[in-house]
């Protein structure tokens, strides 16, 4: 009996120990553990490697990462009902505006004038803090995300965020043929196909390949592959409305707007026989290791080219480059000199030995010590410095293929160790006062005198220009839209399940639609379509949207 | 004196009793709590489905709206049909489910019926296996197989059947059957596992008996085994019933794709993907719709069993 009572004791000692487990976290040493709520994160937990070592001996922090993107939405819910986001916050900043609101974020007015790095964006902070709803004191709150430095007209960047990027030995094999519609580009890539079917390994390529990962994200309703690529005809689709060129909204149902000519450029791609019949099906990761395998023959982020592009492949002229289409105009946006629509800021609940360690930290990410380690990465590792102090690339590939870091700086894997807050005060391409030259290497000088290949002496001397940009701004085609600072309106309850129906309703059509047998069926599904978001009150949304970016136009057409 | 006497051992008995009671209600205990904060606690969250509720800000600042979402559920025509279509898509799964119930019984009945033990062991294994394996796997599997230039695609094109490759995943044909199909695939040998156990708890002599007289393999399967584990099915079976709306969501999930969602989004999956992107509140709401008509369910079963069976199992 007694034996048994003692087990019983026993047991329910232990199943109250196991339920509290894991409910208390103590800071190893004399490490200080902050959490960071980050919704740029792909990562969640402890930041290690290179990057973990370089904050552990500067500031003997440890960041552990909270992201959303991995641990689902919810998370956000729940932590702000718990009234306690983290200690450091990245955030959307719609969001960011209702959490001071709530009373989640710390006013760090007073600390933030002694951070001499952070006082080198006073204008952009101060600007992005009075917009805020009411804050008439003036208060600081938040920092804005990859700021610039430059003004917010400028656009410094050699090449734009989505423009049409083609194989340059497939488009020279061919002639280098002007195009002069999507209906030209749809010939270009259909001849490049018939051409070479295949990749070197004798796998199945095709022009296109498309994925459904990011479809309704970025505050855009709709498939992301096609949202991106209206942006080709000077239209930016904003939520559920599209602000065209001549500074007038419409909406994406449209039919004379950008989102159905470019699904309809799908479609035909899909009639044609171009597109990757996986696409509907895939998910990013399959289309990206296509990208890696030669599979895909075109390609629209500026990014995306890093799947493919590399010195060698620059150097024997197979590498993508951007080639113009005749009735085209780009849109983008200028430099974000008042940030890039995320904000960093201190969580309310922080004691004052955290929140004086992360005031250092913040004003050291913004220095630009701090960011060299995120953009430039380890000295001697990624870059080695010359006798003019100028910086000359080493290991490119560090990134892509994961090079082991030495020991010293941390060891372990280059991309495992990499900054996992994956968000930048300070933009990669405003300019290091060390060095005179900006601290993504793609910009510098010893970087432009090596990929000066023949392939790019090519295009130049075809197109009359160095670079993609300088040829846009010369023959005026590119659409510069201003960076401003304006807090936009949150949607309420209503408009957030309005908004989620129709996004869903649009892209599960839209999917359809690109997977249409002929003509009459994809404008049978169009039809189809706008009935059902009709049904889900989206002229309700169409309304909210122009009048909440009506707001951001005007302040867009102050700044020109 | 003597009434005393009468009345005291009594008391006693009672102290005795209640003493006795209090340390059997203690043995309770831990499972009232486990119960009331794992079951109980989170029906505090119906509260969102009255408020127009935002986050970050606490419930306390967002406007009590009463059955707003509950009307607007059913509002107007494309939205009746959505929740039709949701419930259609459910309804038609776990009636697929539930039609083809006998499979693991079956199945554990002529497994039990191999005679090589080795065998029989290595095929019980098999089977259960895949039920340890998570579905967001089962589907890269599915892809590996089913895409463009999978094994499939390539071998019906080698042979001739088709010219150009199929798009399996992509069809909306038949998809609730094929769901049956993943889904049995994963969980027959798991389910099997109760039957295989009914089955064992079948007394030898019975069959020893039947043997004597002269059955044959069959009929004792017809004539004893069958009818001895008869009840698990029936219990089973209407443990299911009581679940019949909570089909589960990840299996859905990871299958669901633009072609085949008006098939495939079933009541939990289709909860999730509103909650998932701020519908909260009509989330919530749909889902004390969905408590309410599970708990009818399970009523209305038990009733028909009281009525054909007479006996329930409440």
């Amino acid at each position: 009996m007694r034996m048994k009572k003692l087990v019983a004791s026993l047991l329910i000692g232990a199943m109250a120990v196991a339920s509290l487990a894991g409910c208390g976290k103590k800071d190893s040493g004399d490490t200080m553990v902050i959490e960071v709520y980050d919704v740029a994160a792909n990562y969640q937990g402890t930041q290690t490697g290179w990057f973990g070592q370089v904050v552990k001996e500067k500031f003997g922090l440890e960041l552990n990462i909270i992201a959303p993107q991995v641990a689902g939405e919810a998370v956000f819910q729940t932590r702000a009902s718990e009234g306690n986001l983290g200690d450091l916050l990245i955030l959307e900043a719609g969001d960011f505006a209702d959490c001071v609101e709530a009373g989640l974020v710390k006013d760090i007015t007073k600390e933030i004038k002694d951070c001499s790095n952070l006082m080198t964006y006073k204008d952009p902070i101060d600007t992005f803090n009075n917009g805020l709803a009411g804050n008439e004191s003036g208060a600081i709150y938040g920092i804005p995300t990859e700021m610039t430095g430059t003004s917010p007209t400028s656009y410094s960047q050699d090449v734009i965020y989505s423009s049409p990027l083609l194989r340059w030995d497939l488009y020279s094999e061919l002639g280098c043929p002007d195009i002069k519609d999507l209906d030209g580009l749809l010939d270009v890539l259909a001849d490049m196909m018939e051409k070479h079917p295949t990749n070197a390994s004798g796998d199945k390529a095709y022009p296109f390949s498309l994925w459904k990962d990011w479809d309704g994200g970025d505050g855009m309703l709709g498939i992301a592959n096609v949202v991106q690529l209206t942006t080709w005809y000077g239209e930016k689709i904003k939520g559920s409305v599209i602000l065209k060129p001549d500074e007038t909204f419409t909406t994406i149902t449209d039919k004379k707007a950008s989102y159905y000519k470019i699904l309809k450029f799908l479609n035909d791609a899909y009639q044609r026989g171009l597109v990757d019949p996986d696409s509907g099906t895939q998910d990013w990761n399959a289309a990206c290791a296509k990208m890696s395998a030669g599979q895909v023959y075109l390609m629209w982020y500026s990014w995306q080219v890093g799947f493919w592009n590399t010195q060698d492949r620059l150097s024997d002229g197979s590498a993508f480059i951007f080639i113009p289409v005749e009735d085209q105009k780009y849109y983008a946006d200028s430099d974000s000199y008042y940030g890039s629509g995320r904000v960093f800021a201190v969580g309310s609940k922080v004691d004052d030995a955290k929140y004086k360690k992360i005031m250092e930290f913040l004003d050291w990410y913004a220095s630009p010590e701090g960011c060299v380690y995120q953009h430039s990465g380890i000295k001697d590792f990624n870059y080695t410095v010359g006798d003019d102090g100028k910086f000359t690339l080493k290991n490119d590939n560090a990134l892509m293929d994961n090079l082991p870091v030495p020991e010293e700086y941390g060891g372990g894997g280059y991309s495992d160790g990499n900054n996992a807050i994956n968000q930048w005060i300070v933009s990669s391409y405003s300019i290091n006062p060390n060095t005179g030259e900006s601290y993504a290497s793609q910009y510098w000088s010893s970087y432009k005198e090596a990929t000066m290949t023949q392939m790019k002496k090519d295009w130049a001397a075809k197109f009359g220009a160095a670079e993609p940009v300088d040829w846009m701004k010369a023959n005026n085609k590119l659409v510069v839209s201003p960076n401003v600072s304006v807090s936009l309106p949150t949607d309420s309850a209503d408009i957030a399940v309005v908004r989620n129906q129709c996004n869903t309703t649009i892209c599960d059509y839209s999917w359809r639609m690109i997977f249409a047998a002929d003509d009459a069926e994809f404008d049978k599904i169009w039809d189809e379509m706008t009935v059902q978001l009709d049904g889900f009150g989206y002229d309700d949304l169409v309304k909210f949207d122009t009048e909440k970016h009506t707001i951001e136009l005007k302040a867009k057409q102050a700044a020109k | 004196m003597a009434e005393e006497k009468k009345v005291k051992p009594a008391k006693v008995k009672i102290k005795v009793k209640t003493k006795k009671s209090y340390r059997e209600f203690f043995y309770i205990l831990p499972f009232i709590i486990l119960v009331a904060i794992f079951a109980y606690y989170p029906l505090y969250g119906w509260v969102y489905a009255f408020f127009d509720y935002k986050p970050p800000f606490p419930l306390s600042w967002d406007k009590f709206v009463g059955l707003k979402w509950f009307k607007s559920m059913v509002e107007n025509e494309v939205k009746i049909a959505k929740l039709l279509e949701v419930l259609r898509n459910t309804f038609a799964m776990s009636g697929l489910s539930l039609l083809f119930s006998w499979f693991p019984m079956f199945f554990a009945i002529f497994l039990n019926e191999i005679k090589c033990k080795p065998f029989r062991k290595f095929v019980q294994t098999v089977t259960t296996l895949p039920n340890f394996i998570s579905w967001v796997l089962v589907y890269a599997i599915a892809f590996c197989i089913f895409n463009s230039t999978g094994p499939v695609n390539s071998v019906l094109m080698n042979m001739g059947l088709i010219e150009s490759p199929q798009l399996f995943l992509q069809s909306s044909d038949h998809v609730w059957f094929e769901m049956w199909l993943w889904l049995t695939w994963k969980n027959a040998g798991w389910s099997a596992i109760m039957y295989i156990a009914a089955i064992t708890s079948i007394d030898e002599e019975l069959i020893e008996a039947a043997k004597v007289d002269g059955a044959t393999r069959m009929q004792v399967i017809r004539h004893i085994t069958i009818p001895s584990i008869l009840p698990t099915y029936f219990v089973l079976v209407m443990l299911n019933l009581a679940n019949f709306l909570t089909n589960g969501m990840e299996q859905y999930y990871v299958f669901e794709n633009s072609f085949n969602t008006n098939y495939i989004q079933v009541l939990d999956l289709y909860v999730y993907n509103l909650a998932m992107q701020g519908g909260y509140s009509l989330s919530v709401a749909i889902s004390i719709l969905k408590s309410i008509v599970s708990i009818s369910l399970l009523f209305v079963t038990n009733l028909i069993s009281k009525l054909t069976r007479g006996e329930g199992f409440i």
